[in-house]
């Protein structure tokens, strides 16, 4: 059984112009990613062209990826999220109906939401860390837009996300210790 | 120490993150890190709970937009396709060039054809002005020769040389003289004939008379007696010189 390269030794070859190791990083990362933008622009079609978009952007700029800086999902995510807000910004065009009258794009868009709703630790917390961490991170609201949003003053909001990340790393550090004791009553 | 504690009060880690931060933050926050291991492994701790989240969160996206985007990484070779349409299009730009070329040099000899005709065509009518004022004048001294009151006279030579012939046509209706000089001998060109008419016995000058004509209209003289012909200084003489009188004619 072969063993699956590491994440570094996918990207090294993708700086190198490896277009297999950009395919495995999409196998990789395109779940989340897709996530992330389909939250974004709730709508399924022009989530796909935008995730393909986004990867072929990733393509275009690995050798400007600096793993000093980060990880790589997060330079990937930024992105996708700056690809999804340039699309999203752009005046969505009219389409005419059988009946002459008009309507937009995002109309239609609206109509399309279905399975964005949020999973895994990020459901277990309250409503308001909920939203304040949907709003930054799958809606792509800068803070100062999702304050506005949430109708609270941007100090309580930096509150929420801050609390939100608390609870975060706490759910996360103790299924961490969970599956680490499992580990060893098995053992 | 005071660079940490803004990071965190103003939430820095998490805009950088999140690609929030304006150029000058967010040299702030890599050259803190940079620095600073503890917030670096903060850092990396929220990048790996967001990582984590958005793995959570994850929805696999329909297969064929990694076909799509293997067709489309793949869309270079597709391009070098294009060379043949191209240079089809080329070739055919460059023909219709040719052909342009070709078009404008002809339209060019066409020009210069359709100039060279139009000036042939003013010299042609211009001749055939000149042709029908020289057939109108002979017309109407032929007109005036075979009318029945024209009365002709020959002039033969009588004096200086004996085989010198003209012949005078007048017509005392019209007032009209005309004269064929051809039988006259040449002259030097600094002598010309001249002829006269004799009312009273004074000469009145009627014209000159060029050997190269077939007919010469001459002015006619009132009750001229008779016509005489001398021969005079080029240009003419105002009065005619006697000695040379080559022939006369009593009308």
């Amino acid at each position: 059984m072969s063993k699956l390269p590491t994440d570094n030794d996918l990207i090294t070859r993708l700086s190198n112009g490896d277009k297999q190791a950009l395919y495995a990083i999409y196998d990789r990362y395109a779940p989340a990613l897709h996530g992330v933008i389909l939250r974004m622009c709730r709508n399924q079609v022009l989530a796909e062209d935008l995730l393909q978009e986004s990867f072929v952007k990733i393509w275009q700029n690995a050798d400007r990826y600096d793993e000093k800086k980060g990880r790589f999902y997060t330079w990937a995510y930024r992105i996708a999220k700056n690809t999804t807000l340039n699309t999203l910004r752009k005046p969505l065009p009219l389409i005419q109906n059988d009946d002459l009258s008009v309507h937009n794009s995002k109309e239609e868009a609206e109509t399309t939401v279905d399975h964005t709703e949020l999973n895994g630790a990020l459901k277990k917390l309250e409503a308001h860390h909920q939203r304040a961490i949907e709003l930054v991170y799958f809606r792509g609201y800068t803070h100062r837009e999702a304050h506005e949003e949430m109708g609270v003053p941007l100090g309580t909001f930096k509150s929420y996300v801050r609390q939100a990340l608390k609870l975060l790393r706490e759910s996360y550090g103790s299924d961490l210790m969970i599956t680490w004791s499992i580990l060893q009553i098995l053992a | 120490m005071m660079d940490k504690k803004r990071i965190h009060e103003e939430g820095l880690l998490e805009k950088y993150l999140l690609d929030e931060l304006s150029e000058n933050d967010r040299m702030f926050v890599e050259r803190a890190m940079a620095e600073d291991i503890e917030l670096k492994k903060q850092f990396g701790q929220l990048e790996a709970d967001f990582e984590k989240m958005a793995f959570e969160n994850a929805i696999e996206p329909d297969s064929r937009v990694k076909t799509s985007l293997q067709h489309r990484l793949d869309a270079p070779r597709q391009i070098r396709n294009y060379r043949t349409p191209l240079m089809v299009a080329a070739g055919l730009a460059l023909l219709f060039m040719l052909t342009t070329f070709l078009l404008y040099n002809r339209w060019q000899e066409a020009q210069e054809r359709l100039n060279l005709l139009q000036t042939q065509t003013n010299s042609l009518q211009e001749r055939l002005v000149v042709l029908e004022e020289n057939y109108q004048t002979t017309n109407e001294r032929l007109q005036l020769i075979n009318a029945p009151s024209t009365v002709p006279f020959l002039l033969k030579g009588q004096v200086l040389d004996q085989d010198a012939r003209a012949v005078a046509y007048v017509n005392h209706q019209n007032k009209l003289v005309v004269v064929n000089p051809k039988g006259l001998p040449q002259l030097p060109e600094d002598q010309t004939y001249q002829m006269w008419g004799d009312v009273d016995g004074e000469m009145i000058s009627m014209g000159l008379l060029p050997t190269d004509k077939d007919l010469v209209m001459l002015k006619y003289i009132d009750k001229a007696e008779s016509l005489n012909i001398t021969i005079e200084p080029a240009g003419g003489n105002d009065h005619p010189t006697v000695e040379k009188l080559v022939s006369y004619v009593t009308m």
